[in-house]
């Protein structure tokens, strides 16, 4: 039930004006005369600037040990980036209107029923439409970036290949990748299935794993590389990334697989490309593809 | 609540002193939100069927055959081509038609009940407690005689489930049909308060919709269609 | 039927009375209930470990006896608890055509009984409303007191405090505890004890069912809490398998109590979803419905259908476990992805069972304490209709990372955004119904600020999770473990505490001592904060969840967050023991303390048995209050400047 507003000619107005309603600009600065909606439209925008670096400071504890080292992890802390900025205005908004309502709009104490009552707000079309429109509009664009993000990256690690399928790609690297309790193993089935236990790629090179368990769902996530998919008994998953950067990262099980699930992480060496050559010949893998 | 315009013949319940139509409204409210509930429990037993027949994991669906003893049932091994059999399909649907018999004689109960014929109500209620108590032991018949165990697969374990399944559903109905027969004789059920009789009737219609969806799986999904599924512990098919 | 009673002024004919009123139910009570409990669980317990060979193992080599004694005796404990407190006392009479007269009836509902009605079989909602408020509390505690020792064990970085089973034990019943009060937490007392009154009715639609729901809850909770000395349930409060197949026997006491409490649950369900469709009061149409009473379906309606897949899920997971089924055994052909499906498509929505409710019970305490009506009562509606239809769409966003359809992560993810948009309506109802208020300070109220605050940022970092590039990081680490403590503690426990506070005076009688409580309250919630928001750290630091040691790059975020949650101990205690004292102390309230326009607040204090003398008949819309906008007026003084005489109005 929405109070009917008046609609009046405006003076300047000829009479025969189907509606006689005052132009849009002037209902807006007549809105905005109120003390109220300066101070939360004020509000919103002081606590909008001061939440802006949140949207680079969530960053900061990501990028602690090295990451990003890969085009996934720099398309995943934009996203992060996006969404924390698109979702600032929102948030500065309820919080105005959440600090006017404490701290400027009257108040009433004690045990006493008001003998007040507020103003009978029972709807705001232009509110509402309002809302709904920015909420809506946020979400699509959160959709969108989203689906095209997650196109991308899977066009990245493909995800769709069979595990028998490989990739006839020769520069690709395949790496089966085998989750148990309570460690990683990694075998190179292209460098004579040669099996470590620290995950060593090379720069730049595009690496697609295989993951299995053999017993329980353990995850295999790559922190700073920016690839997680969980290790199932009696399936085999696929992802894919391609490190772009040298250097030592975290391996860590994200699943919880028993007693010693805290423990079970290893490393990620990322090698120059010749150094995993030597390294691979080293281990016994000779032939290369 | 008191309805002083309420025509004498009105009937009314006991506890409360409301006519007995707001109470059958309710009752009928009930009958749907637990079809609804069960219906819940059922999808999700099909569901495990359907998924589990589409996977094949570790070709691990249908039930494996007698040469798997022994050695061979060490679990670092993974099974070797099945050769074990399925259950027999008609008996689901030999049952399925019992229960719609049994349906069919609660509903000629009801529709009786509904013409002031107490006694049409009373045979009707009885013969569909007689079906139902042979339909019961005929699918104790029937999981008891599979040529599988539980044990033996993720097939042997979704029939069984959904016979388990269809077996708890029939303790129930058969405990609901001795209350319709006694209260019935004891006059609690007539033909001006009959909504049990409606709600039993409308009842047994979804325990046939649930033993027909039970029917359907063992029938038309019993082969997987994945034939080459991934050996456990490795990256490559099993052979 | 040979003699009447008379009911609410009118002659009804009884059925035979068969003995006094209430018949056996006069001689059951909690003391009956535990002494079938415990005694058929020996008895069974007993049985089993003399049929089982003790030396008897499964295929895999796991002893058997302790999983067929401990499940013996949980059975025995579920049938012998039920039997003793006269679950079984309905069907039964049903079964032999003995009916309930409106004597036994009353007496059902505790007439006469005194205090003793609260330990038995009791039908009348505001008694189970109380009881429910109860085991709420004990079950909070009990979780509450396990997420200290978790806290203590990850703040103490230099040392392991508990066994890594012994933590893993921890985490997953604190996690199933919480997740049980929670759901309970305000569809128990307040929609139990508040709803029917504010439809304008005597009582549910089936109080017996009320009575039975209450019960088993009971039933439930013992394998609960037993299973920390079987072993402990070390697989998380989501018990994934195959890794729940390797667990102690105590899996097999968390299966036993989903069990059970679904059935509570599911019965409860059907209870409210007909009491609010058939029972509202003449003349309460559903434009004239408080929004408490469409949550409270919603949550009622989502309970329905997505429990039983939960339920499925234990017993398949039983089943796997005693009769070597293999639905989640990859070797003989399961799928741990089956499991995972079954499990979220209840875990989802379950989610909204807990948070809906609160949110509602909010706005329905704001108004009053604004004296000005809901904003958007239609959004409203929009917004809890919308989240529950949504809500069984958006299930496997918790399998993101899990592989089983890497396809389904594009509809997923549209339809988790999407939901995105009804509860921007409830924040937007929230934020709307604040606005140009004049604020009576009182708890009820300021909890609003709250839990608005605590929704935000779990919406927000919702939003991350639910891309799946984002959750490509985020799944399985700490962030979403902060996620959902802001969703279901920040936003759903903060707003069941403030709703409690709101309706104290009528479920107690009593005033509520509201500076204390308000003191533990903000305590908490400061506390909180600090917990969270630097959990939130470790968790875009990488640190996984589930983890009772990790590298020290996490040691200070979880320091912080370790005395983050001691002082939110403290407060929670301060808080509760503002309750109590207030329930056992306070000054007794009067029928209508905050001036509520709401049938509920229209009863006197205590309130009777019958709830109206009169049921009432609704002839308006909800939320009677405020007073003309003084802007309109305003508007309308200078608009009305510029009407020139004769010209059309309006």
């Amino acid at each position: 039930m929405s109070i009917s507003e008046q609609q009046a000619p405006n003076a300047g107005d000829e009479p025969e004006a189907p509606t006689n309603r005052p132009p849009s600009m002037e209902r807006v600065r007549s809105w905005l005369s109120r003390p109220y909606a300066k101070g939360i439209v004020g509000l919103t925008i002081v606590l909008g600037l001061l939440l802006l670096p949140v949207s680079w400071l969530v960053l900061v504890p990501m990028n602690q040990t090295g990451a990003p080292a890969s085009e996934i992890m720099k398309d995943i802390e934009q996203t992060i980036f996006v969404f924390t900025l698109v979702s600032t205005p929102i948030v500065a908004f309820v919080l105005a209107v959440l600090l006017y309502s404490l701290f400027k709009w009257r108040r009433h104490k004690g045990d006493e029923i008001p003998a007040e009552d507020s103003p009978a707000i029972r709807t705001n079309t232009v509110g509402v439409m309002l809302w709904t429109a920015v909420t809506s509009v946020l979400a699509f664009f959160l959709v969108v970036w989203g689906l095209i993000e997650l196109a991308q990256i899977t066009s990245n690690a493909y995800g769709t290949i069979s595990a028998d399928e490989q990739p006839s790609d020769e520069k690709a690297l395949i790496v089966n990748v085998t989750g148990q309790q309570w460690t990683w193993t990694f075998a190179y089935p292209q460098y004579d299935n040669v099996v470590t236990e620290v995950l060593y790629l090379p720069v730049d090179r595009p690496v697609y794993f295989n993951v299995t368990s053999k017993d329980v769902i353990h995850n295999f996530w790559a922190v700073e590389l920016g690839v997680k998919i969980d290790a199932n008994p009696g399936a085999v998953t696929q992802t894919g990334v391609t490190p772009n950067k040298v250097g030592d990262f975290n391996l860590r099980c994200a699943e919880l697989c028993g007693m010693h699930h805290a423990y079970m992480q290893t490393e990620i060496q990322v090698v120059e490309k010749k150094d995993f050559h030597s390294m691979m010949r080293e281990m016994g893998g000779g032939a290369t593809t | 609540m008191s309805d002083t315009t309420t025509p004498k013949t009105q009937p009314l319940s006991p506890t409360t002193g409301e006519p007995m139509s707001a109470i059958s409204r309710r009752a009928k409210g009930a009958l749907w939100s637990l079809i609804v509930m069960d219906a819940a429990g059922t999808i999700a037993l099909v569901i495990s069927y359907a998924y589990l027949w589409g996977l094949n994991v570790n070709n691990g669906w249908a039930p494996p055959g007698a040469s798997l003893t022994g050695a061979e049932t060490d679990n670092n091994l993974p099974s070797t081509a099945p050769t074990g059999s399925f259950a027999v399909e008609w008996p689901f649907w030999a049952i399925l038609g019992m229960v719609i018999l049994a349906t069919l004689a609660m509903w000629f109960g009801y529709k009786e009940l509904g013409r002031g014929n107490r006694a049409g109500m009373l045979v009707g209620s009885t013969v569909a407690l007689v079906i139902s108590v042979v339909t019961l032991v005929a699918q104790w018949i029937q999981i008891t005689n599979l040529p599988f165990g539980p044990d033996e697969g993720a097939y042997a374990s979704a029939v069984i489930l959904l016979l388990s399944s269809n077996i708890f559903n029939l303790l129930i109905v058969i405990f609901l049909l001795l209350g319709m027969v006694n209260r019935t004789r004891k006059r609690l059920i007539t033909p001006t308060v009959s909504y049990q009789a409606k709600m039993m009737s409308y009842w047994m219609v979804w325990l046939c919709i649930a033993f027909l969806l039970g029917a359907v799986c063992t029938t038309f999904m019993v082969e997987s269609p994945n034939l080459d599924p991934i050996t456990f512990g490795t990256f490559t098919i099993s052979s | 039927m040979s003699s009447t009673a008379t009911v609410f002024g009118t002659e009804v004919p009884q059925p035979v009375q068969h003995g006094k009123p209430g018949g056996i139910m006069r001689r059951l009570n909690l003391v009956t209930a535990l002494i079938g409990g415990i005694g058929l669980a020996l008895v069974l317990g007993f049985i089993a470990s003399r049929l089982v060979p003790s030396g008897a193992s499964t295929s895999t080599f796991a002893p058997v006896a302790p999983d067929i004694v401990y499940l013996a005796v949980l059975v025995g404990w579920v049938v012998g608890f039920s039997v003793g407190i006269g679950a079984f006392v309905g069907p039964i009479r049903w079964l032999f055509a003995r009916d309930l007269t409106h004597d036994d009836a009353e007496y059902l509902a505790g007439r006469g009984q005194g205090w003793h009605r609260y330990f038995k079989f009791t039908t009348d909602h505001k008694v189970v409303g109380i009881q429910y408020l109860v085991m709420t509390m004990v079950i909070l505690g009990f979780g509450g007191l396990l997420a200290m020792l978790i806290r203590t064990e990850l703040g103490i970085t230099w040392a392991e405090a508990f066994s890594p089973t012994f933590y893993n034990s921890i985490i997953g019943t604190h996690g199933i505890a919480m997740i049980i009060a929670m759901i309970l937490a305000v569809t128990g007392p307040i929609g139990n004890f508040i709803v029917p009154m504010m439809i304008g009715s005597r009582d549910m639609a089936f109080p017996r069912l009320n009575a039975l729901s209450f019960w088993l809850l009971v039933v439930a909770t013992i394998p609960l809490i037993s299973t920390l000395f079987v072993g402990g349930i070390q697989d998380g409060w989501s018990v994934y398998q195959p890794l729940a197949s390797q667990g102690t026997p105590a899996m097999l006491g968390y299966q036993m109590t989903i069990i059970v409490f679904a059935i509570s649950t599911g019965l409860s369900s059907v209870n409210f979803l007909v009491t609010i469709v058939t029972m509202r009061a003449k003349g309460m149409t559903w434009s004239r419905t408080p929004i408490l009473v469409y949550g409270v379906f919603a949550a009622a309606l989502m309970g329905l259908y997505a429990f039983p897949f939960f339920q499925y899920s234990q017993i398949l997971s039983l089943t796997d476990r005693i009769f070597d089924t293999s639905f989640f055994d990859p070797l003989q052909g399961g799928s741990v992805w089956l499991y995972q499906n079954l499990f979220w498509l209840l875990g989802h929505p379950e989610v909204y069972v807990i948070l809906i409710p609160a949110l509602v019970l909010l706005m329905e305490a704001m108004v009053v304490f604004l004296r000005k009506p809901l904003f958007s009562y239609k959004f409203a509606i929009a917004g809890v209709v919308g989240v529950m239809a949504l809500s069984g769409l958006v299930w496997a966003h918790h399998m993101y990372m899990s592989g089983w359809a890497p396809a389904a992560n594009y509809p997923f993810m549209l339809s988790t955004e999407l939901i995105s948009i009804p509860v921007g309506f409830l924040v937007m109802v929230l934020i709307g119904t604040l606005w140009r208020g004049r604020v009576w300070t009182r708890l009820p109220m300021m909890a609003v600020y709250a839990v608005v605050f605590n929704l935000m940022i779990g919406g927000v970092t919702g939003i991350y999770l639910s891309d799946v590039p984002a959750d490509q990081y985020f799944h399985g680490s700490m962030f979403v473990v902060a996620h959902f403590h802001y969703m279901l503690m920040g936003a759903g426990l903060f707003g069941a505490m403030g709703g409690l506070a709101f309706y104290f005076p009528k479920l107690t009688g009593r005033l509520l001592d509201e500076r204390t409580a308000s003191i533990g309250f903000w305590m908490a919630f400061v506390g909180f904060q600090v917990t969270f928001l630097s959990m939130f750290v470790a968790g875009l630091q990488s640190m996984p969840r589930r983890v009772l040691q990790f590298d020290s790059q996490f040691n200070v975020s979880n320091w912080v967050s370790t005395i983050g949650a001691y002082v939110i101990g403290i407060g929670m205690l301060i808080f509760a023991g503002a309750l109590i004292a207030s329930w056992i102390l306070g000054k007794p309230a009067p029928a209508n303390p905050f001036g509520s326009k709401s049938l509920e607040w229209q009863t006197p204090t205590p309130v009777p048995l019958e709830n109206f003398a009169v049921l009432p008949v609704v002839t308006q819309a909800p939320y009677g209050y405020g007073v003309p906008d003084p802007y309109d007026a305003e508007l309308m003084k200078k608009d009305g400047d510029r009407v020139s005489p004769g010209a059309g109005t309006q």
